[in-house]
């Protein structure tokens, strides 16, 4: 079974991400530039910035799903060759087929191939614990569904049943709540701080700026640079806020900008 | 292949005899059933995964710039290294896939430059690489047994008559020289054609030749009359032997890779962030795909091997929600395909009728002069009997076929009237507009319908016992009120709210 290495060479606990100098160009113009980027072990971090910021970038190419231009990324101290068993990935809901001749357990299960390895198939063993992780986001009776017959609420859940499978350390969650109930997104974010209550760490590319002092213990501001990175509290001002989304003032961010300005 | 061949024939002699397999394989429906059953099982297990990575098309494009690869490697062949290769020539058959892994590469590269859609990417790699195919061929092969139907149809009704001869018992082989007693002699003309005389000319000069000098395999001497003991001799169809490697190995690739396959089709970022390299499995699925290409190339040449990737796949996409079971389906459906459509070609429909009688009788009908034997294109047959398959899914399928979805539709339709009339009563019953809502002379303004059509549902509901009638107004048995909580529970659900 994979653990995460618990101390580095110097003794100290590394950090759960660490980002240097990361940058990724489509077509010669940057999507990310030059993020540094640490984030502690055992926080729920969401990451925040206006469309077209590298939000998704920053996760795919912390993954190596996409090249980067410059840069390292490491996980727990190491690479990410070396990262994969402890790294859990939930990709946009809308990157795959759903109507695709599979069922629910069966995507749940994929969660697990890492594990298996190439050719192994899975078996009595796997198919308990992906039925573990349906429980838990409460999809147990949608076990045999053909996955085309889901909601948008259960096609996410589906998603984050396969990532609890995975067993990570570290998690990278691309969008869990767009165009999610309101139900769902409570059910989602209880799933998650029940991970970081385990001593997981979590990173969330997010939206809803009105949400992310409820939900979330740290922030990312990202705007193709990252522009603030820390817990919360001190982070997530109004200030560093109109820095990231410029002149480009939502109705969300004026609302933060009013509440911060009464409480002040 | 020649060894492999022997192999084959090694296992079968165990079960039949040489005589046996011997009529087996010169049955040209045999051997072209064979044949085509074979593409067709590759063709939908790979077909599966095209369809569902939303790449069907490249089948087609494959298809046609293996002829590339073929070509190239026969002018090596031949033009470099003397030899004299023939279509199951694992030289050709690799450059073949190299071709087909090309075409990819080019099309994904025309594509990546973001000038070009994928789709019109496709369009420019295939023909470009098929022009220049067709232009080598023109030019430089000339020789070569390429014609127009060949690269059209194929050639799979004639696949039986190109044979390899292998001999197992009394391999006598035969070499006859001049010094032999079967030698025989005659007398020619040595100069005659170097002078252009004939040989009652002056000056002709005459040599003793003989006239059955060389080797002769083992096949040839008792042809020739040369053996006492019949040898034991297999005729064994040359692309029989080539067809049924792809297909093992076909066969073996997407078993063995079944998970990684399934997983980098559905969702290939996770399975890229796993650690599968789905880019590695995409070419491996693309040389497996070029190799059917070739080996079906002979038999059923460039324009239809697409029919046989994509037909059966998408009929068992109809049928089934579970991706083995796609795969089983869809190769079941496409030897039924190769194996009903070559008595299609000669006139029988699925063994169940004659075209002939049919042509006969329409002639009889109408004097339409029409010819009245039926024997048509092969592969073109196997094609149309696949695709009879496919609409029969398509219209039957028990769960996404058109007649199903429209008889569910309709059945559905004609319950909902009847719900809304049972909600309504469920919903007024008891309350102090009673008499006003549920009044049996007026139910029908409130829904807007016609008053005969709601006077028969409430005969229906009445004969049903869901209803009944108390001084004039409509209630609810306790049937009744069940059906309407079922209804509430399973069709007006929310999501499931999770603790």
């Amino acid at each position: 079974m994979k653990s995460k290495p618990e101390t580095s060479e110097n003794g100290e606990t590394p950090d759960a991400l660490v980002i240097d100098d990361l940058t990724v160009a489509y077509n010669g113009k940057p999507a990310i530039w030059d993020v540094d980027l640490r984030i502690p072990e055992g926080v729920l971090t969401a990451i925040v910035g206006p469309n077209g910021a590298g939000k998704s970038t920053l996760i795919k190419a912390a993954l190596q799903l996409i090249p980067r231009a410059a840069g390292t990324v490491r996980f727990f101290g190491l690479p990410y060759e070396k990262a994969r068993s402890f790294v859990g990935y939930v990709p946009q809901r809308g990157s795959v087929d759903w109507d695709f001749p599979t069922s629910v357990i069966d995507v749940v299960t994929m969660g697990l191939y890492g594990q298996l390895g190439w050719i192994r198939r899975p078996g009595g063993k796997e198919h308990e614990i992906a039925m573990y992780a349906l429980e838990q986001v409460g999809l147990e009776d949608f076990a045999n569904r053909q996955i085309s017959q889901l909601s948008g609420g259960q096609q996410q859940r589906t998603f984050l049943a396969r990532a609890l499978v995975q067993d990570a350390q570290i998690y990278f969650m691309d969008e869990p709540f767009a165009a999610v109930d309101a139900v769902t997104e409570r059910a989602i974010i209880a799933i998650m701080r029940e991970l970081r209550d385990r001593g997981k760490t979590v990173l969330v590319v997010h939206h809803d700026l009105q949400t992310i002092e409820e939900y979330f213990d740290w922030v990312t501001l990202l705007n193709v640079e990252v522009v603030a990175s820390g817990p919360v509290e001190t982070t997530f001002t109004s200030e560093k806020l109109r820095q990231t989304y410029g002149g480009r003032v939502s109705y969300l961010y004026e609302d933060k900008v009013k509440k911060t300005a009464e409480a002040g | 292949m020649f060894e492999i061949e022997g192999l084959f024939i090694k296992f079968l002699l165990n079960f039949f005899s040489n005589l046996e397999i011997n009529t087996f394989l010169r049955s040209p429906q045999n051997t072209a059933t064979i044949i085509g059953g074979l593409i067709a099982i590759s063709g939908a297990l790979l077909g599966t995964f095209l369809l569902l990575r939303g790449m069907s098309l490249t089948s087609d494009a494959i298809s046609h710039t293996v002829l590339l690869g073929i070509v190239v490697a026969f002018m090596v062949l031949t033009q470099l290294l003397g030899q004299e290769p023939d279509l199951s020539s694992p030289w050709l058959i690799i450059g073949a896939a190299a071709a087909g892994v090309a075409t990819v590469v080019l099309t994904e590269a025309i594509y990546r430059s973001g000038l070009v859609k994928q789709d019109a990417a496709l369009g420019l790699a295939f023909p470009l690489m098929f022009a220049i195919a067709v232009i080598l061929v023109s030019r430089f092969v000339q020789d070569v047994h390429m014609d127009e139907d060949a690269v059209m149809i194929g050639e799979i009704g004639v696949a039986w008559a190109d044979t390899n001869s292998h001999c197992l018992e009394n391999c006598e082989a035969v070499t006859i020289t001049p010094d032999s007693p079967e030698a025989e002699f005659s007398r020619q003309c040595t100069n005659c054609r170097e002078l252009g005389i004939g040989p009652r000319d002056e000056g002709a000069v005459f040599s003793e030749q003989c006239s059955n000098c060389g080797e002769y395999s083992p096949a040839q001497a008792w042809q020739a009359g040369l053996l006492e003991t019949e040898p034991l001799l297999i005729f064994w169809p040359k692309s029989i032997t080539v067809m049924t490697l792809i297909t093992l190995l076909t066969l073996a690739f997407v078993l063995v890779f079944f998970k990684e396959l399934k997983l980098s089709t559905f969702d290939p970022a996770l399975a890229a962030a796993l650690g599968f390299r789905p880019g590695v499995l995409h070419y491996a699925l693309m040389v497996t795909i070029s190799l059917v290409a070739v080996g079906a190339f002979e038999a059923v040449g460039s324009i239809l091997v697409i029919a046989f990737f994509i037909i059966p796949p998408a009929a068992a996409y109809i049928l089934t929600d579970n991706l083995s079971r796609m795969l089983v389906i869809s190769s079941l459906i496409g030897a039924a395909g190769a194996y009903f459509g070559y008595d299609l070609a000669r006139g029988s429909v699925l063994g169940l009728f004659q075209v002939d009688a049919v042509l006969r009788g329409l002639n009889r009908a109408f004097d339409l002069k029409l010819a009245e034997t039926w024997n048509s294109s092969i592969s073109a047959s196997m094609v149309l009997m696949m695709f009879l398959f496919f609409f029969a899914a398509w219209v039957l399928s028990p769960k996404y076929g058109l007649l199903s979805t429209w008889l569910r539709r309709q059945n559905q339709e004609k319950n909902f009237d009847i719900q809304v009339i049972l909600a309504h009563i469920f919903n007024h019953e008891g309350t102090d507009k009673e008499r006003e809502e549920l009044a049996v002379g007026t139910l029908y303004h409130h829904f807007r319908w016609p008053a005969s059509t709601t006077r028969r549902m409430i005969d229906q509901l009445l004969s049903n016992d869901l209803i009944y009638i108390k001084d004039g107004i409509v209630r609810l048995t306790s049937d009744g009120k069940e059906r309407v909580e079922v209804f509430r529970e399973t069709q007006l659900a929310r999501e499931t709210v999770i603790q």
